[in-house]
């Protein structure tokens, strides 16, 4: 091996070890197509289905270009939440269409995303008292009174910023949490439930509904997002991305706290228990420096590899029986009155595909 | 107790047969300035006086290419008279529109929205839409997702639109 061919392949091995290794695609805006192809099988009656669909309003980080739809439904409606503006498709087909289906094809671009904390921005955005007050609130499993408030101001004791209270929550989810295989789906974040029992184990719905919860009860907008992702990680993390077109059970939720100076900061705790327990070779130490790197990365930064839908919590389906949803995040289905089960995609038969859209 | 959400309908579109122009009720009708593929502005306030079809769509959208030749066969069945269709294109890079007419030849404009902004004013989330924009300039109709733009029924609610 020559001197050129040796000093490439060494730094390329430096460059493999080095935990968060930087992006090797463009920082810039990448484009994106979602496919998500829902079948509802043996139909008896009327057959309903809801498809999430990419967030209503563009950020600095996410931008939708369009949706569009085909298949044999009788009507197909968008429907937006009132409350939260969550976005979904509604596709409702007659009693007797023996094979309802619809494919639904979803354009967005995304782009990283980092707040640096200690660099407030002079023209940060603010909250309206009543925007502060809706992320201040409980929802259904997310009390914000009780063993929760007890168990934040334990955690923030001594913290005066939002920031600094944020933070110290951060940590005590990444130290007391871990992420639990067994869990079903993303776990529906019975935070208290979880708090009185002392299982904190879960999976992102739990973790970082866990991290809202804390935080809104100590004064701290925080809210989760939910999503999926889209793309392998740039930066190292075989966990933290996907390996295939396929992300038909890649959901994955994060969470962002409200700060005076920097506005919302995003967060994701449970993706640093995801290293923990799947990073190759697994159940890696805390103290490992590929965890460390993604602790320290992940208060304040996303790798928008990930697509989101939505930021709901207890949403009622437009012209379902069934009682409201902790959130939407998976693709619901229905017939003849009765709801199909979302976490189970072979049963209700939807399959979504990603790729990234080059120009 | 569970929080009560109200639900406000964007889009509303029956399947392919069954489908009729929804008389629209989404309130003023936006602003509409685009180039087209030659570089050209349209404005929408530059047609008043005829009968506009403003349909959005995008390549990557199945129903758009399907439906795309019957607002062709729509134009020319009103040949003469002032009927016209502005494309919107959702975002693409021209060389993938122009690709796409090599293959399609269409007689009408066909608009750039780079950065989708229009679309997210008219309410375009779910494509194709269509509006069908009055002589006065106020929208008229709307249809969310694929239709055969030159079926008598259609054809109908448009010649009304020119008495």
């Amino acid at each position: 091996m020559d001197r050129r061919a040796f000093l490439q392949t060494s730094a390329a091995a430096a460059a493999a070890a080095l935990p968060w290794q930087p992006a090797a695609a463009s920082a810039g805006w990448r484009t994106f197509e979602t496919v998500t192809r829902v079948e509802v099988v043996n139909p008896r009656g009327v057959s309903r289905a809801w498809v999430p669909l990419p967030l209503t309003d563009d950020t600095d980080w996410q931008k939708a270009i369009g949706n569009s739809w085909a298949g044999n439904a009788l009507r197909t409606q968008i429907a937006t939440d009132g409350k939260y503006r969550v976005a979904m498709l509604y596709a409702e087909w007659r009693d007797g269409e023996p094979a309802p289906v619809i494919e639904v094809t979803s354009r967005f671009m995304t782009r990283d995303r980092a707040v640096e904390l200690g660099k407030p921005l002079p023209n940060a955005e603010t909250l309206t008292a009543a925007e502060r007050a809706f992320y201040l609130s409980a929802t259904e499993l997310i009390p914000t009174d009780g063993i929760v408030r007890k168990t934040a101001l334990e955690i923030t004791k001594g913290a005066k910023s939002d920031v600094a209270k944020a933070h110290a929550i951060y940590q005590w989810v990444v130290d007391n949490t871990f992420r639990d295989p067994k869990t079903r789906g993303c776990g529906w974040g019975d935070i208290k439930s979880m708090l009185e029992s002392g299982n904190l184990g879960g999976k992102c719905g739990d973790l970082n509904a866990m991290f809202v919860g804390l935080a809104r009860s100590v004064g701290v907008p925080a809210r989760d997002l939910y999503g999926v992702r889209v793309a392998r990680s740039e930066y190292g993390y075989a966990s933290l991305g996907v390996g295939s077109p396929n992300v038909t059970r890649a959901q994955h939720c994060r969470a962002e706290f409200f700060a005076s100076g920097y506005g919302w900061v995003p967060v994701d705790p449970a993706d640093v228990r995801k290293v923990v327990l799947e990073e190759p070779p697994g159940k890696l130490a805390v103290s490992d420096p590929k965890v460390e790197a993604a602790r320290k990365r992940l208060f304040g930064s996303w790798e928008m590899n990930w697509l989101a839908y939505n930021m709901g919590h207890d949403v009622k389906l437009p012209d379902s029986s069934g009682p409201a949803l902790p959130y939407l995040m998976y693709v619901n289905a229905e017939t003849g009155g009765e709801m199909r089960d979302q976490l189970d995609p072979d049963t209700l038969k939807y399959a979504i595909t990603a790729r990234e859209v080059k120009a | 107790m569970r929080a009560l959400v109200a639900f406000a309908a964007i889009g509303f579109a029956a399947a392919a047969g069954a489908a009729e122009l929804k008389a629209w009720t989404g309130g003023a009708t936006p602003e509409l300035a685009l180039q087209d593929l030659q570089g050209r502005t349209h404005r929408l306030a530059d047609y008043r006086g005829k009968v506009v079809l403003v349909n959005f769509w995008a390549t990557w959208c199945e129903p758009c290419r399907e439906e795309m030749p019957s607002f062709e066969r729509l134009r020319q069945s009103f040949a003469g008279r002032p009927v016209e269709v502005l494309a919107v294109n959702l975002g693409e890079p021209v060389g993938r529109v122009e690709r796409f007419l090599e293959r399609m030849p269409l007689g009408f404009p066909m608009l750039l929205d780079r950065d989708t902004g229009v679309a997210k004013a008219w309410k375009a989330r779910v494509v194709p839409a269509t509006f069908v924009v009055g002589p006065d300039g106020r929208i008229r109709y709307v249809h969310y997702g694929e239709l055969d733009w030159s079926s008598e029924p259609v054809r109908k609610r448009v010649a009304e639109l020119l008495e």
